[in-house]
């Protein structure tokens, strides 16, 4: 498989997380890896894509069905399947019934076998009704669930319901009630993956890029030893690791945004052609139990 | 003095705006529509709020709309928040000025004939930043 572009490893063995920039592994002249570098084998893995915005047509990218497909491509190039796909919202540009249908309908060709949602703020313009009629079944409250793979309990959370100004995500009481309980049975050693589309740390609240009450879900995952979470909504890769928790946005399928601060405001960039690819990407996740290793590698779509 | 001269401008325009704006009729999904037509579909009502607004403004959808009574999502319908009475307003002044100002014919909020949109003066943020 040949990368470009930036990217992150996330190894984590014996509740110690160490991070390596894809720059450190590439060989950049080949495009592989870098001789006598091999990546770790897993117990199973899993694929993170985010930001699909089907329907979303302006100059930043006119083919979003195509960058998705293509995220769709390298995730059936890959050399052993992933067990399942994580969509972190963002699904659709304008909750739309037809953009529904076509993400739907793209993603029935990726290789794996379940696709698990979260909804971002755009597929919940209309308060969620058509998204959760198509992916809320099974989910609590306002489309949140977790389900357990491999010894990982994964947790889904929804905090786009639009409550807060400034764009700010949000939880709610009754999410954060459901949260706890759901943790409640669980030992401290069991790993926990928690996904949700608007970043649950604050990465730069001016532009929205927070969640309002997430250090009252923090404070109910700090007691674990091992916390992976994986968000969308900003379009570009960002980590952060604070005790047992690593925090992780992943790239869109579909546009990039400004880095924070750097414009004006947050939106649609527009990059030369030739570019975009290098900005879009997908995430890919290996967990290898007996070694508490959990690799987080995000891939760009160019080849 | 130069910051006055622009509100009173754009206080003229809006004011312009709501008499030259036609009342739109026929049966609509939408309950109180005032300034966007009631007969507005779903995908260009979507992309004008999230496409002009929200990217426009740097705002979500609870900028301007109250929440719903049950707590669960937005009351779109409502008119508890001020900040969407200004939105109406600013959405006639916009369409009034391409008219006014720039000749555009037929303005319609999202068409990409307007010469002037939210962003024009918002540039991603709520309060338009002006030069004291």
């Amino acid at each position: 498989m040949a990368w470009a572009g930036t990217g992150v490893l996330w190894m984590m063995s014996g509740g110690i997380m160490r991070s390596y920039g894809m720059s450190q592994l590439i060989d950049k002249t080949t495009g592989g890896l870098k001789k006598g570098l091999t990546i770790p084998s897993s117990d199973f893995s899993f694929v993170q894509i985010s930001d699909s915005h089907i329907g979303f047509n302006k100059a930043a990218n006119p083919d979003v069905v195509g960058t998705l497909q293509a995220a769709i491509d390298k995730i059936n190039a890959m050399s052993s399947a992933p067990a399942f796909v994580l969509h972190t919202g963002d699904l659709t540009h304008l909750a739309q019934a037809d953009e529904f249908d076509t993400l739907e309908q793209s993603l029935k060709s990726v290789k794996t076998e379940k696709i698990f949602y979260v909804p971002g703020e755009h597929d919940f313009t209309d308060n969620g009704k058509l998204y959760l009629e198509r992916f809320g079944k099974g989910t609590k409250g306002n489309g949140y669930y977790s389900f357990d793979a491999n010894g990982v309990h994964f947790i889904g959370l929804n905090n786009v319901t639009n409550h807060v100004d400034g764009g700010l995500g949000y939880l709610g009481p009754d999410q954060l009630k459901w949260l706890e309980n759901d943790l409640q049975p669980l030992t401290n050693s069991t790993p926990i993956v928690v996904f949700a589309h608007i970043p649950l740390w604050a990465i730069y609240p001016q532009w929205g890029w927070g969640t309002e009450d997430s250090a009252q879900a923090l404070a109910l995952l700090k007691r674990f030893g091992s916390v992976s979470v994986l968000n969308g909504h900003i379009h570009q890769t960002i980590q952060k690791v604070e005790g047992n928790m690593t925090f992780h946005t992943a790239c869109s399928t579909a546009f990039p945004q400004p880095a924070p601060g750097s414009a004006p405001s947050a939106g649609p960039m527009k990059v030369p052609a030739e570019k975009l690819r290098t900005m879009l990407g997908l995430t890919l996740v290996d967990y290898k139990e007996h070694d508490h290793t959990l690799a987080i590698t995000d891939t760009p779509l160019i080849a | 003095m130069k910051k006055l001269t622009i509100l009173i401008l754009l206080a003229g325009a809006t004011i312009l705006g709501s008499a030259t704006i036609a009342q739109n009729t026929g049966d609509s999904q939408y309950t109180n529509l005032r300034v966007l037509s009631r007969n507005i579909t779903s995908k260009e009502l979507m992309g004008i709020m999230t496409d002009d607004i929200d990217d426009g403004l740097g705002v979500s959808c609870g900028f301007c709309h109250a929440p719903a009574a049950d707590g669960h999502g937005l009351d779109f319908a409502s008119d508890a928040k001020p900040e969407k009475k200004i939105a109406r307003g600013m959405m006639r002044m916009t369409l009034t000025m391409n008219k006014r100002y720039f000749k555009v014919r037929h303005p319609l909020l999202g068409a990409p004939s307007l010469v002037l949109t939210c962003a024009t003066c918002h540039n991603g943020q709520a309060l338009p930043v002006m030069e004291q």
